[in-house]
Formats: C-alpha cells, sequence, structure tokens
C-alpha cells in the first residue's frame, strides 16, 4: 500500500508521531506491533525523575533538569530532540488528551511522587487525574486498599514498603475487603474488577465496605488502578463521592487498566480522525535504496505487505515489541539488519543486582541530530527514516523515568522531521 | 567481528511462535469479547498457550469452557509476541470433539454445503420453516438452534449455476479466480453478481473454479479433521491456478482460511503459494486503484455509511481498504463505527447457549449503530451484517454493493 506517511508503533512515541501528523492534515497509517509498548509501559507520563540512572535523589521541576541534560551532554536523546519538541510535544498531548475525553493532569515545572503497586515511591510528570491524589509529599495520612484474592495488589506489603521507604512520615495503613461478587479461591483480574466498577451498584457496596474499615479523618485512600474501563472519569467521581474520602489509584503490572484506558482512547481517536490503523501487520524489515527508504513490510496473512511511504517514523520501544532482537551474542536492528552491539557473554548485558544499571537499557539506535537511523560513522542510513522512542541508543528509559518525556519529544519531533522529508 | 550468532528459538520461527514465546502479559484476555462479558470464560490465555503446556496427545482432553472461545481472533491480532493462541484452542477442541463424538447440531452447522444443496433446493419451502415459530422452537428444543436467531435465506438459483449461464467478457487484459464461498452460493448470489461485474468493468475475466467449503464453520465447530479435508480439496483444486492468476475472496473469513489457516492451523501441504496469491476482494480492488487500473468512473451514490471492521478482517493485516475505497465515490459518507466485536462469530450466535452471550457481546455496536443513524452498515463479513440487522435494526451491506452502484449496476 502506498501512502504519505508511516509511522510504526503502539506506545507513545508513536501514537504522539500519529497524532501531529494527523493534526498538520496529512495521510498517515500507524503500523500496529500489537498491545505491546503502551499496554506494558504507560500509566503515567515519566518526563525526567532521575538526572541518572543510579540517582537517589528524584527531579523535582523536570522541565528544568532536561534543559540542564541538554546543555551538559549534546547527544543525549533529549538534546538531540531539542526543548522546543518537549514543549510543544506536551502542550499537543495535553490537549488531545483532553480532547479524547481523558481527565490528565500536570505540568513540565514539577513532578509528582506517586506510590507503585509494591510501595516505591515514582516520580512522574504527567499523571491521570484519579492518581494525582496518591503525591507522597503530601502529609496526609494513606489507607491502601486491596481486595482478598486479587493477587496483583499487596495494601500490607505497599504500605510496609512506603513505610519504610519514604521518609516523610506518611501514615500508611492497610486493608482488605471482598469484592461483591467475587470468589476470593478464583483468578480474578484488574480488568474483571474494573468492568463490576463500571456498575453502580458494585461501586456503593465496595465504598460500604471499605468506610466499616477506615478509621481516622483526613485521611485519603488508594486502591488499585481498577475504577472502570470505558466510563473511568465517571466511575471514579462517583466511587469517590459515594466513599466521602479523597481517592487515588495506583497502577498495576499487566493487565493495566490505566494502560489500557489510555491506549484505548488514543487509538480510537486517532481513527475517528482519519489515521488508518494496519491491526496484525508486524513491520519486521525497511528496503533502502540510494540512501533512501522505499518501503519496509508488515508480516500480514498470506504473505509479506510492503508499505511505500514518503517517510517513516520508526517509533519502537526496543525488546518489548521487536525493535531490538538478541541472539546469544549479538543484538540486531532488524529493519536495517545490522548489528547493535555484540556481547562476548550473554551476561555483559545485565547488571549483577536486578535494581542496578542496567547495559542493555541504553541499547538502541545511534541517530543522527535529525534522530535519523545512524551508521557508525554517523552518516544516516535512510535520509526519510526518524526514529522515536525507547528505541534511540544513549539513554535508560527505566532507569532515569524518562520513557513518557522522551516519547513525546523524539515522536513529535520525528513527526515534524518526517513531514518535512516527505 | 562475530558473525556466526545462535538466535534464541523464538527468533527463528517466522509467524508461528512456540508456547514458550508467551510472556503470560495477559493483552489476549483483555480484548477476548467473551471473556469481557461472561466471567465464566477463562480467557485465551489460560486456554490457549498455559493450558498447551499440559495438553498430552496420548491423554483424553480437558475441554471445560474451551467451547466459550468464538473464534474472532483478536487473542492474535493482540498477542505482541504472535504466539499462536487459536491453533491450540481449535485443535484440543478438535480432539475433544473427536473422543467424546460430535452432536448433530455441530455436524450440521460445520457442514455448510450440505445444508446449502439442501436449503436452496427446497429454497421456499426452507425460508418457511426457518421462520415458522413451531419449527422454531422444534429445532431449539432437539437441534439446539436458538429460535431467536434470524437464519439465513436460501435461494433456488445457486451463484454456480447463475455463472454457468453467465457470458465471458470478449475482451480482458487479465484474470483472476473467484472464491465465492458457500455464502455468495446458497444465500446471496447478488454479491456474487456484483463482484463479477465489478471486476469485468474493470478489464478482469472472473474464472470460477470448483471449489469446495474454505472449511471455517467446521473450524468453529469444533472439527478441523473436517476443515482440513475440505482445505485439502480446494488446495488441490486452486493450487494449480494459484501459479497463473490471484484469487479474490468476498468473504472475510474464507479468505483467511485461504491465506493463512490452511497453512498456520490445517497443516495442509501446499497451501503456502495458494495463500500468498489471495486477496480480499477490497484489498484486490484497491492494489488495481495503486496501479492506476481501477476505473474511477463512478456516479455519485448520496448515502450516509457506515463501517464495521470485522474481527477477521483485522487478523488479515491488511488495514482498512474497503474504508479507502468507498472515499473514492462521491457522494458517500462513510464512517467506522469502532466498537469492536458484533458477537456472532459465524454459527457462535446461532448456537441455544450462546446466543445470549453473543447479544451481549454486540451490544455495544448495535447502540452505537443506532446511535449514529444510517442508511446502511457496511461490513465484509456476511455473519457480521446478520447480526447487525437482527441486534441493530439498520440495513447493512458488503461494501462492494457500493462500488457496484457506483458502477451503475442495478
Amino acid at each position: 500500500m502506498k501512502t504519505d506517511l508511516a509511522v510504526v508503533g503502539g506506545g507513545l512515541a508513536a501514537l504522539t508521531a500519529a497524532r501531529a501528523i494527523q493534526r498538520s492534515d496529512r495521510e498517515v497509517v500507524l503500523v500496529w506491533p500489537g498491545l505491546s509498548s503502551l499496554y506494558f509501559l504507560y500509566a503515567t507520563i515519566d518526563v525526567l525523575g532521575y538526572a541518572d540512572a543510579g540517582a537517589a535523589e528524584p527531579v523535582d521541576d523536570p522541565g528544568a533538569a532536561v534543559a540542564g541534560l541538554i546543555k551538559d551532554q549534546p547527544s543525549h536523546p533529549y538534546a538531540r530532540a531539542g526543548r522546543p519538541a518537549l514543549e510543544g510535544g506536551t502542550k499537543m498531548l495535553l490537549e488531545w488528551l483532553r480532547e479524547a475525553g481523558l481527565v490528565w493532569e500536570g505540568t513540565l515545572a514539577r513532578n509528582v511522587l506517586l506510590p507503585t503497586a509494591t510501595g516505591t515511591p515514582k516520580p512522574s510528570c504527567l499523571v491521570p487525574a484519579s492518581m494525582a491524589a496518591g503525591d507522597l509529599r503530601r502529609a496526609d495520612p494513606i489507607v491502601l486498599c486491596g481486595f482478598h484474592g486479587y493477587q496483583d495488589f499487596a495494601p500490607e506489603l505497599a504500605a510496609a514498603n512506603l513505610r519504610r521507604s519514604w521518609r516523610t512520615g506518611n501514615q500508611v495503613s492497610a486493608i482488605r475487603i471482598a469484592a461483591p461478587g467475587f470468589d476470593a479461591d478464583r483468578l480474578f483480574t484488574s480488568i474483571d474488577l474494573a468492568r463490576s466498577f463500571e456498575d453502580r451498584g458494585f461501586r456503593a457496596e465496595v465504598a460500604n465496605r471499605m468506610r466499616r474499615q477506615i478509621s481516622g479523618d483526613g485521611v485519603r485512600v488508594g486502591l488499585p488502578a481498577v475504577l472502570g474501563l470505558t466510563r473511568a472519569e465517571e466511575v471514579y467521581a462517583d466511587f469517590e463521592t459515594a466513599l466521602g474520602y479523597p481517592v487515588f489509584e495506583i497502577p498495576t503490572v499487566p493487565p493495566s487498566v490505566a494502560a489500557l484506558r489510555l491506549f484505548d482512547r488514543l487509538r480510537k481517536h486517532l481513527q475517528e480522525t482519519g489515521v488508518e490503523l494496519f491491526w496484525n501487520a508486524p513491520a519486521h524489515a525497511a528496503t533502502v535504496t540510494e540512501g533512501r527508504c522505499t518501503r519496509i513490510l508488515l508480516k500480514s496473512a498470506g504473505r509479506e505487505q510492503p508499505i511505500e511511504a514518503r517517510a517513516y517514523v520508526l517509533a519502537l520501544e526496543d525488546w518489548v515489541d521487536g525493535a531490538l532482537r538478541a541472539g546469544v551474542h549479538l543484538v540486531r536492528d532488524p529493519f536495517f539488519g545490522r548489528v547493535i552491539a555484540e556481547h562476548a557473554v550473554p551476561s555483559q548485558r545485565t547488571a549483577e543486582s536486578i535494581f542496578g544499571v542496567q547495559p542493555y537499557a541504553q541499547l538502541g539506535y545511534p541517530v543522527t541530530d535529525r534522530l535519523q537511523p545512524a551508521d557508525e560513522t554517523g552518516r544516516p542510513l535512510a535520509d526519510n527514516v526518524f526514529v522515536a522512542g525507547g528505541a534511540i541508543a544513549g539513554y535508560d528509559p527505566s532507569g532515569t523515568k524518562s520513557r513518557g518525556g522522551m516519547a513525546i519529544a523524539t515522536g513529535y519531533r520525528a513527526a515534524m522531521e518526517a513531514m518535512a522529508a516527505a | 567481528m562475530m558473525t556466526e550468532d545462535f538466535e534464541p528459538v523464538t527468533d527463528t520461527v517466522e509467524e508461528q511462535a512456540p508456547v514458550e514465546a508467551c510472556t503470560k502479559c495477559t493483552a489476549c484476555n483483555t480484548v477476548c469479547p467473551v471473556a469481557r462479558n461472561t466471567e465464566i470464560f477463562r480467557g485465551p490465555k489460560l486456554l490457549g498457550p498455559e493450558s498447551e503446556r499440559f495438553r498430552i496427545p496420548q491423554e483424553p482432553s480437558v475441554v471445560a469452557g474451551l467451547d466459550l472461545c468464538s473464534g474472532c481472533k483478536l487473542c492474535e491480532v493482540t498477542c505482541p509476541s504472535q504466539v499462536s493462541i487459536q491453533t491450540y484452542i481449535r485443535r484440543a477442541q478438535n480432539k475433544g470433539a473427536r473422543e467424546r463424538g460430535r452432536t448433530l447440531r455441530d455436524f450440521l452447522l460445520g457442514h455448510t454445503r450440505l445444508l446449502g444443496t439442501f436449503g436452496s433446493l427446497t429454497a421456499p419451502l426452507a425460508n418457511l420453516g426457518n421462520r415458522n415459530p413451531l419449527l422454531r422452537w422444534f429445532m431449539e428444543r432437539f437441534v439446539g438452534i436458538h429460535r431467536k436467531r434470524p437464519l439465513p435465506r436460501y435461494q433456488f438459483l445457486t451463484f454456480e449455476r447463475w455463472h454457468r449461464r453467465h457470458p465471458r467478457p470478449v475482451r480482458a487484459r487479465r484474470k483472476v479466480a473467484y472464491f465465492y464461498g458457500c455464502w455468495v452460493n446458497y444465500n446471496e448470489r447478488r454479491l456474487g453478481e456484483m463482484v463479477v461485474a465489478i471486476l469485468e468493468r474493470n478489464g478482469i475475466e472472473v474464472v470460477v473454479p470448483r471449489q469446495q467449503c474454505c472449511g471455517i464453520p467446521a473450524v468453529v465447530n469444533s472439527n478441523t479433521d473436517l476443515a482440513r479435508k475440505y482445505g485439502v480439496q480446494n488446495v488441490r483444486l486452486l493450487a494449480p491456478l494459484a501459479g497463473e492468476m490471484d484469487i479474490v475472496a468476498s468473504s472475510t473469513s474464507c479468505g483467511l482460511m485461504l491465506k493463512h489457516d490452511y497453512s498456520h492451523l490445517l497443516d495442509i501441504p501446499g497451501a503456502e503459494p495458494l495463500g500468498a496469491r489471495t486477496y480480499d476482494i477490497c484489498e484486490y480492488l484497491w492494489m488495481l486503484h495503486e496501479a492506476k487500473e481501477l476505473d474511477l468512473d463512478f456516479q455519485p451514490v448520496p448515502m450516509r455509511v457506515l463501517y464495521h471492521a470485522p474481527c477477521h478482517l483485522k487478523s488479515h493485516g491488511i488495514g482498512y481498504p474497503a474504508m479507502r475505497l468507498l472515499r473514492l465515490v462521491p457522494g458517500v459518507k462513510v464512517e467506522e463505527v469502532d466498537e469492536g466485536c458484533c458477537g456472532i462469530s459465524g454459527t457462535f450466535g446461532v448456537k441455544v447457549e450462546k446466543y445470549d452471550l453473543s447479544m451481549k457481546i454486540g451490544s455495544r455496536l448495535f447502540a452505537a449503530v443506532k446511535a449514529a443513524g444510517s442508511d446502511a452498515v457496511l461490513a465484509d463479513c456476511e455473519t457480521c451484517r446478520m447480526q447487525v440487522e437482527h441486534g441493530a435494526g439498520a440495513s447493512s451491506a458488503h461494501p462492494v454493493e457500493i462500488l457496484a452502484r457506483a458502477y451503475g449496476y442495478r
């Protein structure tokens, strides 16, 4: 199929790039690798949580910290994308979230510190309004609530970890209730709970059961992010009123309801505004002739299908969606067939401690100043391909809590470059 | 530089990932329309790759819950690791049915050519019978077909016989073979006539080869044995043609069987070259358009239509060719109605114990169709069209019908 522009990926960088192109009234197709990066990696949007992967202190003002980083490290992907791309992309994204019916909060000037499901503090920049009351910099006491039989959130563990790790001395306690109609001996997931929460009677009964266990004034209540899937805003507001305490959600491991809400709405909104989505056709190779990419190949049913665009945004998130492939010794980029890294033994890719600074996290596509994939000498492999998101080499999106901001900045910049090149 | 490298297993397999490729991410369960609508279904992850590890060929099958899988394939569409979830479920269903014996209903629903031959020979009677409340009560009680489900009308003149009398075009720049499928043959001959008219209008001679049922009704009725038999026959009948011409299908699921499931689900030798030359009709017409070979001399068709993308179309991995084509026709206003699976999944929603679930799955789509209002809902898949008509009270059509009208076909 022929098109003006093609975006490859399903994460925030891909959606941001597709939106930026669609907003300029250009033709764009989105080649989707399956429900992967957005679903695994995004419940909040983190711009810069730690100045480097080993830093102990979280960043307060991510906008200023990124500006500093751009000045100090001119080859950092943030520096290549540029501060205007981060600011322009963030502004566009916040408007887009509103237009798509998602209620989010945050500015580049401030991080909030939200509890994770295991009770560690995590600095985030843009967050759903339903999570904002979880900010650990606030002093009011927290009650964490879990559900009997629901295995992806243990309030006792999260509370114990928060008491231990977070030094402002927040009072954190834990309760558990039985979710009405759920059998604690049977496996159920956040999706099952989220669907039940869309029922008004279920919400009211949960609020009743929780209220009976909560004591004290001025507390706020945290529970796993299961407050509705398709009508989450309504469910959240209604449940908070029914409970009578401020409520915040905590994102869970997959199936992550928070990530699904984000993906479903943005994907749908893109399709409504004319972006064609290629389901079930993961892209896996690019053909380059005389310095220009002439097509990418998708695996569709029965055969390989070429997409011929004038310019491409490769917006993949490294390992989870096929941007990088690892053998025992070599790490390859399947699109251009290059060897990205080689290791005498695979253990060279990982740090001794699972919480250490991971060498594999830095692996990715080297890029030029215009975000084109670069060869060993720094020259572009193709003039009309632009890389965005976690697949860019030279930073650790998880360790520095910068995946979201990088996705926005590089997705936006790559879209601008692609439109100019097409 | 090390040029020799050992690739991990999951990287060397191009399309069919082994069960170990499942990372347990649960993405499949989040999109499964059945799991979204009933707690008793344990979802594709558990019934597919996780159970697969415990399935031993020589031992009796455990099939609890398996028959609730409707076969929409959204699990595979969504899987980021390309795990063949449906293959595991379908093969386990087949083994279970083989051990326990097949029911009369599933036998009948899997044999569409048998039903079709009988239905079309007795067309006026069969159609009356299908609308007779007393007979429907008996069918529900003794066969297990839900009495509220409207059954397709049969027509006396089959597409096969119509085509035999259809004059060949005098000059054609190329030939294409048409896999019309049981639906067009026994139930909606007009759709086949329109496909032929559109292709002939574009200078293409339509060859109608002998063919068997594609096998999808058998697959979803726990009988991959029968589907494989049909598939082997089709490969024998069609593969020689695939050396000379492309094959088009106007039914989404028939096309998917030929393209993908013959070689992947059913392991039929020689199926891959056939699959590689099979196209969905809209995919094919769009290809003509890109080659500047599609006649764009359309009359305006002033219609506001909604487009529903069938789940199996998503599985084709070809984007939305019907939407692209419709935008070429002056006067047509087309919008996608994006509310997921319609719920019928072929013969799934026909069955007495699954009818209510099928209507519940489709309820979001029905509500959206009613709220949007339109002149017609377009869908490439015939059973999606049946479900939308029944659930939303809307009229429906295959997208090519709009093109045929734009070419002046009546």
